[in-house]
């Protein structure tokens, strides 16, 4: 009779335990693939908030104090090209969105009924396409030239209709029309109005310059900062870094916390299952030992026995692995919806571990089963055999 | 005897059980020739060493001392799967608890047996003789002993193997199943298949020609029925 027929005839002859030694590769397969689902959903999740954020890191000239962006005319410059240097630079992928700016207070703005007001101006660059790296969707301010988006404090300031005038340094008086007129709750931005970034360097007269580059921070095993920081001054040494999100931080804290539980829950799950299909396989060896002690009087080898164990192993591991698959990718959907509001769509099965599930549930099982399949080619036939 | 046509020769076996620092003689120098259509009944008290004979014949334990040639060549002085081959070419098992897997049908529980197709084509010859017929889908756990038993006979000799070892095989069946049962086994021996059965049976002398009496390990007598050569 083909052994396969045989492994199967006896698994369904004793379905309870095979259904128990089933469940367990499904508890261990399930768990594993819903708590790395929701894992990689919170790393997703990290990077969308702090997209959703802005941009999180600031790169600028060497001792400027970050304070006077908001409170002075005259920090230090650097060339925009910068930003294009860094975007050629193959080494250069600690951080993505760059985009250059020129952020300055104008202290003597007037409005159309003549008052004076104190604002900031800011002049984007268009957001650079990193060469070496997966291209991504845009981030950040998508001003086009001689157009402005106005914040919501400014833009009480200007009628409907009506364009936004400011006298450059030459003396002239520009205007542009308002693309935006942006929502309130945006930080200085509410008393501020973004240009396109030549526009802004014509009335400033600081052609080719720019004060910062605000850009993503990567979510990076080393840190974002730290990685960042090492990176750009590579490449420029008169600039240097800083972070400006505490949020993503919290939310990375989060993330890495997941993944230590993740990489302690997985192992203790997965331990306790093999340990618990151990011994049902002791136990099954135990039952079957008449059998074994019959299959080797018949004259079959110790390896057709250890085949009968493992392969047995193999059949409810490969089937746990694959339904376990599954219900973790369920679980995984269900709360994920609960818990991560950003990317609760965007969890869907990750099929380059129904890889890994496929082969290695199979042979931690095969594994786990290995002691009491030995145990079996050892049954003393002759004993069994004899037993009333 | 001529010792060439000697199937089986058993020569000086022992065989002892320990357990702790308690020894358990199970066979002491044993010797005794089988032919080819022998009909050999062993019988003895409980705990003479008649098992541990059938064993030591069937290659599943070896001997302490002693050699046991078959055909010449002894069984135990090669390796572990020559003994799985003579095993499986060679012996065919009968048990007092018949030992059928209880998962496989009666058909199934026979081809587990066969090592060809021509022995599967033969089932149903045996099937019949064994007077099983429409019961060959039953499970073992639908039949009655005498069933059992006649289809654990059939799975022991559908390979036509050269010697039938049977420990007790008729100790759980009635009256009537026995001689069903030993009937069907000297069918066996006179198609000139060779029988070394354990028995308490006094019904099983009728069909023996060899009668081994064994006491505490010890060959004490030894029968030849000469009407049989």
């Amino acid at each position: 009779m083909n052994p396969l027929k045989l492994v199967f005839k006896e698994m369904w002859y004793r379905r309870l335990t095979s259904a128990v030694i089933l469940l367990t590769v499904i508890v261990a397969s399930s768990v594993s693939v819903a708590i790395y689902s929701l894992s990689k959903a919170s790393e997703d999740e990290t990077r969308k908030i702090m997209r959703e954020q802005g941009l999180n890191l600031y790169i600028f000239p060497k001792g400027t104090n970050l304070i006077d962006f908001y409170s002075v005319n005259n920090t230090g410059t650097f060339p925009d090209n910068y930003v294009d240097v860094l975007a050629e630079s193959e080494t250069f992928d600690a951080v993505r969105h760059l985009t250059g700016i020129l952020q300055i207070k104008y202290p003597d703005w007037k409005d159309s009924n003549g008052s004076t007001h104190q604002i900031v101006l800011f002049g984007y660059k268009d957001e650079a396409q990193q060469k070496y790296l997966p291209a991504q969707e845009l981030m950040g301010f998508d001003v086009k030239k001689g157009t402005v988006h106005v914040g919501a404090l400014v833009a009480r300031n200007i009628k409907p209709e009506e364009q936004f005038i400011i006298k450059g340094v030459d003396g002239k008086q520009y205007s542009f029309k308002i693309d935006k007129r942006l929502e309130e709750g945006r930080g200085m931005m509410d008393q501020g109005v973004a240009f396109y970034l030549a526009d802004l360097q014509q009335v400033l007269g600081m052609e080719g310059k720019i004060n910062k580059i605000e850009a993503l921070g990567c979510v990076c095993k080393d840190g974002r900062i730290k990685n960042a920081r090492k990176q750009v001054q590579s490449i420029f040494a008169d600039l240097e870094v800083t972070e400006m999100s505490s949020i993503a931080d919290a939310r990375e804290n989060q993330r890495v916390m997941m993944n230590k539980y993740g990489a302690f829950i997985i192992p203790f799950v997965i331990l306790s299952c093999l340990l618990i299909t151990s011994l049902l396989f002791y136990q099954n060896v135990n039952i079957r030992s008449r059998e074994i002690g019959l299959l080797k009087a018949m004259g079959h080898s110790s390896y057709t026995i250890l085949f009968l164990i493992l392969f047995k192993a193999f059949i409810l591991g490969l089937a746990g692995g694959i339904l376990g698959f599954f219900i973790g990718n369920w679980i995984a959907q269900y709360f994920g919806k609960e818990i991560f509001s950003f990317t609760a769509m965007n969890i869907k099965p990750i099929w380059a571990i129904f890889t890994y599930t496929i082969v290695l549930f199979p042979v931690l099982w095969m594994t786990s089963s290995w002691v009491p399949a030995l145990i079996a080619t050892k049954i003393d036939a002759a004993k069994t055999l004899s037993k009333e | 005897m001529n010792k060439s046509i000697m199937m089986l020769e058993i020569n000086n076996i022992s065989k002892t059980y320990r357990k702790g620092s308690e020894e358990f003689i199970a066979l002491s120098n044993v010797s005794f020739q089988i032919k080819k259509g022998d009909f050999v009944l062993v019988n003895g008290p409980s705990g003479a060493g008649k098992s541990t004979l059938l064993n030591l014949i069937g290659g599943l334990i070896h001997p302490d001392s002693g050699e046991i040639l078959f055909n010449g060549k002894n069984i135990y002085n090669q390796k572990s799967s020559l003994i799985n081959e003579y095993r499986k070419k060679h012996i065919g098992f009968m048990f007092q608890q018949f030992h059928l897997m209880p998962y496989l049908t009666v058909l199934e529980n026979i081809r587990f047996g066969c090592y060809s197709k021509k022995q599967i084509d033969n089932i149903g010859l045996y099937i019949g003789k064994c007077s099983l017929t429409g019961l060959e889908n039953k499970y073992p756990s639908d039949l009655s002993v005498g069933e059992k038993q006649r289809t654990a006979f059939i799975r022991a000799i559908i390979s036509n193997p050269d010697l039938l070892l049977a420990d007790e095989p008729t100790g759980n069946l009635d009256p009537v199943n026995s001689i069903v049962l030993m009937s069907l086994i000297e069918a066996y021996n006179s198609t000139g298949g060779t029988v070394v059965i354990v028995s308490h049976n006094p019904e099983a002398t009728r069909y023996s020609n060899l009668n081994l009496s064994l006491e505490r390990g010890r060959l004490i007598d030894l029968q030849i029925e000469q009407s049989k050569f």
